[in-house]
């Protein structure tokens, strides 16, 4: 089984997927793949392709209504690696700090 | 997006004194976390948070120590996610040294763990830590 976070980095790392998905944050309902096909100016395959590695890393949810399918966006898996990231920010530079202090006062 | 935590800090202390602080057992205990540490490649290190909190405890694996790059797996308890400490240092001219940190390998982690490990942090190893290091601003500052 493949990693997660590794698939969800893999599929944040383009820029045209990154595209995509922002274009479905800011987009106030779900968007159709002819919607992000019109939006983008590539290929109805390249937007499929595209989708469903953004699928795969959990970043895009899609419901077929009729013939056509509609994709919406999960920024969930993003604030847990955020969480992460913002958790491990905060602790290093608090032990940074603590570490000042203790050099400090063992020089006086 | 960035797998990595970056930190530089420069300290107005010499190169020896500061690997000395980040290397010796006696003194991680005092500043950082109670540590059973020695700086020597594949030593099995614990890091223990306070115990009667019920905190948890950061294991790992000392992967290079040579004056004055000192690297270590950092592993959670209770996870498998193996994640990377690496400590740097380099005299500064006309006095003082450069600490630089990085902490990487987010992708490492599986969703699920990243989602029961931040559970975990809220829960207590957070304020854990962060009171810890408060104490110990406040012990080292009043000594």
């Amino acid at each position: 089984m493949q990693d997660k976070v590794t698939t969800l980095f893999k599929a944040i790392a383009d820029p045209k997927r990154r595209a995509i998905f922002h274009a479905l944050i800011i987009a106030s309902s779900a968007l159709s793949i002819t919607q992000i096909v019109n939006k983008f100016d590539i290929s109805r395959q390249g937007v499929t392709k595209h989708i469903k590695t953004l699928e795969e890393a959990g970043l895009v949810s899609i419901n077929s209504k009729g013939r056509e399918r509609f994709c919406y966006p999960n920024a969930k898996p993003l604030q847990e690696i955020n969480k992460w990231l913002k958790f491990y920010e905060q602790f290093w530079t608090d032990s940074l700090d603590s570490l000042g202090d203790y050099l400090d006062n063992k020089k006086a | 997006m960035k797998d990595i935590i970056t930190k530089e800090k420069v300290f107005n202390h010499s190169i020896d004194t500061i690997w000395s602080a980040i290397t010796r057992a006696e003194e991680l205990s005092t500043w950082f976390i109670k540590a059973d540490f020695k700086a020597e490649n594949g030593y099995k290190y614990t890091f223990t948070a306070s115990e009667d909190k019920g905190c948890l405890a950061i294991n790992g694996e000392v992967k290079a120590s040579s004056p004055y790059t000192l690297i270590y797996t950092w592993v959670v308890e209770n996870t498998n996610v193996e994640t990377t400490v690496t400590w740097h240092l380099q005299p500064i001219e006309g006095g003082g040294t450069k600490l630089h940190l990085e902490h990487s390998g987010i992708s490492n982690y599986e969703g699920d763990t990243a989602v029961k490990m931040f559970e975990s942090f809220s829960g207590g190893w957070d304020g854990c830590i962060n009171g810890l290091l408060a104490y110990l601003k406040k012990e080292v500052n009043a000594g």
